[in-house]
């Protein structure tokens, strides 16, 4: 990486220096290769987001004509106690999760870091549930939670572990705990394999020297291996927890908001705003309101992206 | 102090056999579950007088449902275009944008990599809303179109920054050395560093497939009519209606969407693992 494009120019000094428009140089081959996407992205990212700023001033029902109305669409929306309540929940599913996915991550990661028969079949089996398109695994589980044959509470039943059925996806805490589950069981495998290619960079000699000095293994692991691989643990948790709080694909399946808004997340409100009731406005309202949280996170992963380039 | 064959064979299987064994099975059961209904038939998909866990008399019934009753093989083709031309157009984009990230030094070009980091940020759930204003305005509203503009705002940030990190791994030795012997910069860069980046490439490509594949909630909002129902909104929208469910459809659909996936998966397993990491742990 010491070495760039000026230093192939350094190393044939019978070549001439190439004009400033030359593809030979950096600088307009970069922009060359970089301008579709950034293009693209201010069409089709940058913009719809000042759309967005501007819907979410704005009353604008499906179809209908956009009149300004200042912050109208706050001050509603903030009035509502069910706005509060997905705050609440937003807050509660993503701690909830991602404290499950990073302890949860980091132990297995730990498992499987070490030699054993079948560790690359294990290795791979791990990361199935994050490979599977999470649609598709979301309708197993939502068969396997279903109020009436959930699998779970029939072989319980079986086994004499539980009388009466477990309201899954029923009752408010339980349906909750069920959307922080779900994630976490999609989410540890990545969690898992980000850390171990982590730990796996930390040189053994430490290991050997620090077991030398009398360090035990959770020692080893906590005061040698974990101050190493926080780098990958800060950029995953941050990117899992923007992920996690955004979330929209598995508990619109599972629970779309119920029972009585107890899972009621950020994307769901503003899908039911504007598809529900046709309320674009306080739709877009709903997912800046999102933003605060947003931008706290990505301030943080783009500060410990620049210290890593 | 040599330890016993009982104690080596006691302390592999404490560590790691005995607990990775609990956690795959509650990581797979899910799938075994879904391929087991997908072959039970109606009778016994609710009979729970046998062993519920092992299907007794093995049927198709389910999959021909798909094909016969519901335009599955539709859903499945508008997935797989739409997917697949996503694909395509944003790992050209981003394999571009990559190798410059990580390579070419000129002004600007940092700030460049942390706003499309940021636009990797940036969650789907902020964008519904406003991109179906601007779908609008260019017309692609409702129509199939419309997801294959769209796609490429999740897929180019997340591949050009899992490329950056791949491009990096990559000496520039070899690259530099075919420009002392006379290759042009671009040429250096396709001929030598390009076959280099295959496994980075080939890992966000399959990426860059299953989120498609995956996508629901832009696929819900920006297309309507039957004909162009893809396959997640198609299974959703004709087999689990509130009032009754198909199980056994849906589970032989889910199977069905999943397989692809796997087999790329356990195909390209090793370039996958090695591509993923390097992306997410030096990006």
């Amino acid at each position: 990486m010491k070495l760039t494009s000026a230093s192939s120019t350094r190393a044939v000094p019978t070549v001439r220096r190439s004009p400033w428009w030359s593809f030979h140089r950096d600088g307009p081959l970069g922009y060359l290769l970089i301008s579709p996407s950034l293009l693209f992205l201010l069409f089709m990212l940058a913009y719809p987001f000042v759309i967005a700023i501007i819907l979410s001033l704005s009353q604008k029902r499906l179809g209908g004509p956009i009149t300004f109305v200042g912050f109208d669409n706050f001050a509603k929306l903030f009035a509502t106690t069910r706005f509060w309540l997905t705050v609440k929940n937003s807050l509660v599913y993503t701690g909830g999760a991602l404290l499950f996915k990073f302890a949860g991550g980091l132990a297995l990661a730990q498992l499987l870091n070490r030699e054993f028969f079948g560790k690359r079949l294990a290795t791979a089996l791990v990361l199935l549930p994050w490979i599977i398109p999470s649609v598709f695994s979301t309708l197993a589980w939502w068969w396997m939670l279903d109020p009436a044959n959930s699998i779970i509470n029939i072989m319980f039943k079986r086994w004499g572990m539980i009388t009466t059925s477990i309201p899954f996806l029923v009752d408010a805490t339980w349906a909750m705990g069920s959307l922080i589950f779900l994630n976490v069981w999609r989410g540890v495998p990545f969690f898992a394999i980000t850390f171990l290619a982590a730990l796996q960079t930390v040189p053994d000699e430490l290991h050997e020297a620090s077991k030398i000095d009398g360090a035990n293994a959770w020692q080893r692991f906590w005061r040698v291996s974990f101050p190493l691989i926080i780098p990958v643990v800060i950029i995953v948790v941050l990117i899992s927890t923007i992920s996690t709080l955004a979330d929209f694909e598995v508990p619109y399946l599972l629970t779309k908001g119920g029972p009585r808004d107890a899972t009621m997340l950020f994307g769901l409100l503003s899908y039911n705003y504007a598809l529900g009731v046709g309320q674009l406005g306080i739709g877009a309202a709903v997912s800046l309101a999102m933003l605060p949280f947003l931008a706290v996170l990505v301030i943080l992963a783009l500060v410990q992206v620049r210290r890593e380039t | 102090m040599r330890q016993s064959a009982l104690r080596r064979f006691l302390n592999a299987l404490f560590l790691p056999y005995l607990p990775l064994l609990i956690v795959l099975f509650v990581l797979l059961f899910p799938f075994y579950w879904m391929v087991l209904t997908s072959l039970k038939d109606l009778k016994e998909l609710f009979d729970y007088t046998h062993n519920p866990l092992w299907v007794h008399a093995p049927s198709l019934d389910n999959y021909r449902f798909l094909f016969e009753k519901v335009t599955f093989g539709s859903w499945a083709i508008n997935s797989l275009w739409v997917s697949a031309v996503t694909t395509v157009i944003s790992l050209v984009l981003s394999v571009a944008g990559g190798y410059t990230l990580a390579r070419l030094r000129f002004r600007g070009v940092t700030t460049i990599g942390l706003l499309i980091f940021i636009t990797y940020l940036v969650p789907r759930t902020v964008m519904f809303i406003p991109l179906a204003q601007v779908l609008a305005q260019i017309g692609l509203l409702g129509k199939i179109g419309a997801l294959t503009v769209v796609y490429p705002t999740f897929l180019i940030p997340f591949c050009t920054w899992l490329l950056t990190g791949y491009f990096r791994t990559i000496p520039i030795e070899p690259e530099e050395c075919a420009m002392i012997d006379g290759c042009s910069r671009i040429g250096a860069a396709i001929r030598i560093t390009l076959p280099m980046a295959v496994p980075g490439i080939l890992t966000a490509g399959i990426f860059a497939f299953t989120l498609s594949w995956n996508e629901l909630l832009y696929a819900l909002v920006y297309v309507s009519g039957e004909g162009n129902k893809t396959l997640p909104v198609g299974l959703i929208s004709n087999l689990a209606q509130r009032d009754f469910f198909n199980w056994g459809p849906l589970m032989a659909g889910a199977t069905l969407g999943s397989i692809p996936v796997m087999l790329v998966y356990f195909y390209f397993m090793d370039h996958y693992v090695t591509g993923l990491t390097s992306g997410a742990v030096k990006g």
